[in-house]
């Protein structure tokens, strides 16, 4: 380890934290689970007059269900969450996105929290919380303000974070039993962020749909809404649904850039055909003549 | 040559475990981080954060207040150190090397002032405190900048670091390639590779005394490194030892201490206490030397069978601001065609400056031989309508074309890359592959196959000042346990296996018995270690000589003591035995025993003690050949690509260790998979590297890199024992053969017609789609409006006004060597011309022709090597200008003034 120097400290009580956070006046970093962090630190990308260990908090841990969906401590590490029964029935595509995340290694110290807060645009938690309608329950020594994801990310890791507030949760509201969900991505290795991916849920009601939740990764400064194509389908009879005119109002909202990896053409091109292809598998859909 | 006693143990040839593992899996390794002296110090670097301009001010004063620095240097601080950062040949760089930058800056990253400090933390602390003011200019960062743009290095006349070669393609050449029945021409624009070892570079040094120096550093060879250093301190009465005893990857980037390096053991021994420095991974990317980026384009002419007629090839290579030795690679020309039949091949090569980080050695570094022909070749049977195979096979050197002599006068006697071809084939069903692919297109899936073969030249030795022979002491001690001392290093090699494995079999001992020591100067002698391909070759063969020495040493002391004739007797398991009385069995022990503690006892010819030492020095080169194979199946959808089955045929002639070869085949194969689908260290215009961490720089991860099949042949060199190279090889036919087979895939819709490397998922959907998905086009095409105009070439039409040439002229001719200066006497006589140039080598007298103020001749030269150099100079008024045609190097422009 070189990293430029800091203090230390590791609360054990999200009050001890939320103090810290006051005292360090905006110079302080949350340690979680580390995975982003400690390369940064070394790299001194990331410097930080104190960092504020909180794995030593059991209340940031662990997942409950709450009136009307599904809380997720941040510092639940993503094995955990992977494995985790509540998760797996009430919230099935969070699960499936997590298993993209980082490596196998990385999931079992890697936290849901640190992966949903540091707002890299291209990773699938984000995106995930945003298609969902999640809320982000956020805590300061001043009080505790919820919310919604899709107003969390401001840009490429910038959020509504202040710098004396903590995520102390991640609540997902519930979907109808049986859902559907959605999600692909593609990415050049196996645990890489996405170069892009889509990420959703839809509630089926009497044939039509009913409720629907999508966001893309990848395409875009911060995890992008589809709400054209979100409202476009709510409504619509299955029958009704032209996939390719959804994909095509869903890139419409997009805004993805160019780097060495992919073209934002790249993006556009490929989003609206995974897009196209993951609501016709998940619909059942047949594939146009 | 592999001849066995009756009943002896065989190691050679057998998939021997690793003696070294244990200790590597079990993280007992020994690099250099790992090296802790008492009283140790830390360096960080402060690095120019622009490409290119003048350092104004540099100001340190806040970073020497912080508690725990001890010193800050500047490359003012060693201007009293006579120090000289030499080239891989310890020859000089033609572009002046200082350890820190000299006033100015020429790439970001590069190094302007080191601090030392008690923790690397705190010297990083210091070193973001220097304040370092640069007058920035506007830096040249592409080839295409380079080839316009203002030079680089001040004093140069532009960016080109190193040229051979001639542009102009020779007339006879034209001829056969004018009267082709099918000429194709090929573009390929290789990236930026970062060499990216799993061990950064490193090094501790110390200095003992004022004298002595123990250096620990990361690196492929502990002597090559002593020996550059004493040449580099200047200081051959020093004792200088370096120890590398694991090292985590070499590939040509840790031939020898560059910049950082040696700059930490000149400030150890200007501060007097130890010192380390290992870099971090973002220094790793940034500033270790790059590879690879480089542009070829190559025209072969065919004849209408597919047989080829001749070609040519203008390749050049960014070298960034201070390559490890500026280079064209004109090996990428030298080793284009020693495994095909190629009649007539002319080139031009260079090398440019640019303000970006300098160039390393990289496995394979002329692979773009192999890349640019291969491909081409795919290219070339679509065209003309045959197979692949079928070009290949009407092209490929066998057996029974050699002995065979390239254009480049390589010969080749004994190289299989037509029987490696056919073997690949017979493991291999391609009719049932193209029925499988024309199935799947039917179902929109696309696969595609793609074939390569190539040699690759291992084991060099005795042309270039590194690369030398191999050495190898062997000892029975006393106790019976057999050690060698080697010039062999390992980077993963796993040289205390194999050479252990050679001297277990030679000996008649068990291979547990047989300890290896190797990775510290002190030990063994010089050689360049793992570089070039050759370990296994020339120290293997050091090691199986020396070891015969040995066992005959043993037996006639054994025929001496037990009353025997040495030609009956025989070693095996470590015990001595008599033909035909077994009774008379004895250990190696019991005449280690003797040999050293009762020597009054051996024949008396026969010195104390049981050693044997030979150092080997092998043909100039090994060739070792191979074909490929590959299936991958690219996603119409998305462009990426999937491997599906990778097969390698190669032959290695004697086989020390397959489980060993086989993985220096997949080592090269998985950085081919890197080079081709994932790796790019690319700049933006201002000359800032753009993958500064492994999450911008795509390394190929085990779910990247396929299974690999191996199919080994087994055709001895003419070596001691056998043995050809094998280091390289993966690296270098690895890219051709995983292109042909996306090339192939993609064919529904079209050809790759400029390949830009990697093939990212938005390159292969340009093809896929006939549209600029990329960018790439739209960024070519600005680039192209905004290139400043070429330079008007000095073109002197024939003159017409009376030039006098006779008389004295000041010339200078640009040699690969560097600029040569000469006064050339001239005396002509109707059209005839006779003179002689003076230079510090002596006089040269000529004789020639004259036509009007033209004047051409040809001159014999001993030195540096035997060769005709055919001059060709124009004269007009008080100038000269043209050149010298240096046969198969190229030719080198002449120009002066009259004196």
């Amino acid at each position: 380890m070189k990293p430029a120097p800091f203090d230390y400290v590791a609360p054990t009580s999200i009050d001890e934290a939320l103090s810290a956070l006051a005292d360090a006046g905006g110079g302080a970093t949350i340690l979680a689970g580390g995975q982003t962090l400690m390369p940064l630190l070394n790299l001194r990308m990331s410097q930080p007059f104190i960092i504020i260990d909180i794995n030593r908090i059991a209340e940031l841990k662990g997942v409950t269900r709450a009136s009307g969906g599904t809380r997720v401590g941040p510092v639940t590490r993503q094995a955990d969450a992977l494995a985790d029964a509540t998760l797996a029935q009430h919230v099935p595509v969070m699960v499936e996105a997590l298993s993209h995340v980082g490596h196998y290694q990385t999931r079992n110290r890697g936290t849901v929290g640190g992966s949903v807060s540091l707002g890299e645009p291209a990773a699938e938690m984000p995106a995930t919380a945003v298609a969902l309608g999640a809320t982000i329950e956020i805590r300061s020594s001043k009080g505790t303000r919820q919310v919604p994801a899709d107003e969390f990310y401001l840009g490429p890791y910038m959020t509504v974070l202040e710098p004396d507030e903590l995520v102390t949760g991640i609540i997902y509201p519930d979907w109808a039993d049986g859902h559907v969900t959605l999600f692909r991505e593609v990415a050049q290795r196996p645990g890489d962020f996405a170069l892009v991916g889509m990420v959703g849920a839809l509630e089926l009601s009497g044939g039509t749909v009913s409720r629907s939740g999508i966001a893309w990764l990848g395409m875009g400064p911060t995890p992008i809404k589809a709400r054209q194509a979100e409202a476009a389908l709510l409504g619509k009879s299955l029958d009704a649904i032209d996939p390719l005119a959804i994909a095509e109002l869903a890139v419409a909202d997009t805004a993805p850039f160019d780097d060495h990896h992919a073209s934002s053409e790249y993006r556009r091109t490929v989003g609206r055909r995974i897009f196209t292809r993951t609501l016709r598998e998940a619909l059942g859909l047949k594939e146009a003549a | 040559m592999n001849v066995q006693l009756p009943g002896a143990h065989r190691y050679i040839g057998e998939r021997t475990p690793r003696k070294e593992d244990a200790r590597l899996l079990t993280g007992r390794g020994q690099f250099a981080d790992d090296v802790r002296l008492a009283g140790m110090l830390h360096i960080a670097f402060a690095r120019s954060p622009v490409a290119r301009g003048t350092i104004t001010a540099i100001d340190s004063a806040a970073a020497r207040e912080v508690p725990g620095v001890h010193a800050i240097y500047t490359q003012a601080d060693f201007s009293g150190v006579a120090l000289n950062v030499m080239n891989f040949f310890f020859g000089p760089c033609e572009a002046p090397v200082t350890i820190l930058a000299d006033g100015r800056v020429s790439c970001v990253g590069d190094p302007v002032a080191m601090v030392i400090a008690d923790s690397r933390a705190i010297a990083e602390d210091a070193a973001a405190l220097i304040e370092i003011e640069i007058d920035e200019e506007d830096p040249v960062i592409t080839l295409a900048d380079a080839r316009g743009g203002a030079p680089v290095h001040p004093g140069k006349d532009d960016n080109i670091a190193q040229e051979m070669g001639d542009e102009d393609i020779d007339e006879d050449l034209q001829a056969l390639l004018d009267g082709a029945a099918h000429t194709i021409t090929r573009t390929i624009h290789h990236q930026r590779i970062a060499q990216s070892p799993m061990e950064t570079r490193g090094c501790v040094a110390t200095c003992d005394g004022s004298e002595e120096m123990t250096i620990w550093i990361s690196c492929q060879s502990p002597h090559l490194v002593a020996r550059y250093v004493s040449l580099a301190f200047n200081l051959p009465e020093t004792a200088i030892r370096v120890i590398a005893k694991d090292v985590g990857g070499g590939f040509g980037l840790k031939n020898f201490p560059w910049r950082e390096e040696v700059a930490v053991i000149a400030a150890a021994r200007l501060f007097g206490r130890p010192i380390k420095w290992i870099e971090d991974r973002f220094e790793s990317l940034t500033a270790s030397s790059h590879a690879r980026e480089q542009e070829v384009t190559l025209t072969i002419g065919f004849d209408a069978d597919g047989k080829m007629v001749g070609g040519f090839g203008d390749y050049s290579s960014n070298n960034g601001a201070f390559p490890m030795g500026e280079d064209c690679n004109v090996a990428v020309h030298m080793f284009m065609w020693p495994a095909y039949k190629m009649p007539a091949y002319g080139f031009v090569s260079r090398g440019w400056y640019s303000n970006t980080m300098g160039l390393g050695g990289y496995r394979g570094p002329w692979a773009m031989e192999s890349l640019i022909r291969e491909t081409l070749l795919d290219d070339a049977a679509r065209e003309i309508g045959i197979d692949p195979i079928e070009i290949r096979r009407k092209n490929l050197i066998y057996l029974t074309d050699q002995p065979n002599t390239t254009t480049f006068g390589i010969e080749v006697t004994d190289i299989t890359p037509g029987e490696c071809f056919d073997k690949l084939l017979a493991n291999f069903d391609v009719p049932a592959f193209r029925k499988e692919q024309a199935e799947s297109r039917e179902q929109g899936r696309y696969l595609g196959l793609g074939l390569a073969a190539y040699v690759e030249p291992t084991a060099a030795a005795g042309q270039m000042a590194p690369m030398t022979g191999e050495l190898a002491t062997i000892r029975i001690e006393p106790t019976g346990k057999v050690t060698a001392s080697l010039s062999t290093h390992s980077q993963g090699h796993g040289t205390a296996t194999t050479m252990a494995q050679v001297i277990a079999e030679r000996l008649g001992v068990n291979f547990e018995d047989v300890t290896i020591f190797e990775g510290d100067s002190a030990i063994g002698g010089f050689s360049p270690g793992a570089a070039g391909s050759r370990q296994a070759v020339i120290a293997g063969g050091a090691a199986w000589t020396a070891t015969d020495m040995l066992a005959d040493k043993v037996k006639e002391i054994a025929a001496h003591l037990y009353n025997a004739n040495a030609e009956t007797i025989t070693i095996e398991g470590g015990m001595v035995h008599i033909e035909g009385t077994p009774e008379m069995s004895h250990s190696l022990r019991e005449i280690a025993e003797i040999a050293y503690g009762e020597p009054a006892r051996l024949p008396g010819n026969t010195g104390a003690g049981l050693e044997a030492q030979f150092r080997y020095q092998p043909p100039p080169f090994t060739f070792t050949s191979a074909a490929h194979a590959c299936v991958v199946e690219v996603d119409a959808d998305t462009g990426f690509v999937k491997i599906q089955r990778w097969i390698s045929s190669e032959d290695c002639g004697t086989v020390i260790n397959p489980g060993v070869v086989e993985g220096q085949i997949a080592g090269g194969l998985a950085q081919a998979i890197g080079q081709v689908l994932l790796e790019d260290m690319p700049y933006d215009a201002r000359g800032n590297p753009l993958a500064a961490t492994f999450k911008d720089y795509l390394m190929p991860t085990i779910s990247d890199v396929p299974d690999f099949e191996y199919v080994h042949a087994n055709t001895p060199s003419q070596t001691i024992g056998g043995m050809r190279g094998v280091g390289e090889g993966g690296a270098i036919i690895g890219p051709p053969t995983l292109v042909n087979a996306i090339a192939d895939a993609l064919q529904p819709f079209g050809q790759i017609d400029l390949l830009e490397l990697p093939l990212t998922p938005s390159r292969i959907l340009d093809i896929v789609e006939s549209r600029d998905v990329s960018g790439d086009a739209a960024k070519r095409a600005k680039t192209e409006a905004e290139a400043p105009a070429e330079e008007a070439t000095a073109e002197v039409a024939s003159s017409s006004g009376e030039t006098s040439i006779d008389g004295a002229w000041n010339m200078t001719m640009k040699t690969p060597a560097g600029p040569q200066e000469m006064v050339g006497h001239f005396a002509t006589d109707g059209g005839n011309v006779t003179g002689k140039f003076t230079s510090d080598q002596g006089d040269q007298e000529f004789e020639g022709t004259v036509e009007g103020s033209r004047v051409k001749f040809n001159l014999d030269v001993e030195q540096p090597m035997k060769i005709t150099l055919k001059y060709d100079l124009l004269f007009e008024g008080d100038g000269v200008s043209g050149k010298a045609k240096m046969g198969m190097f190229g030719s080198a422009k002449t120009s002066g003034t009259r004196a």
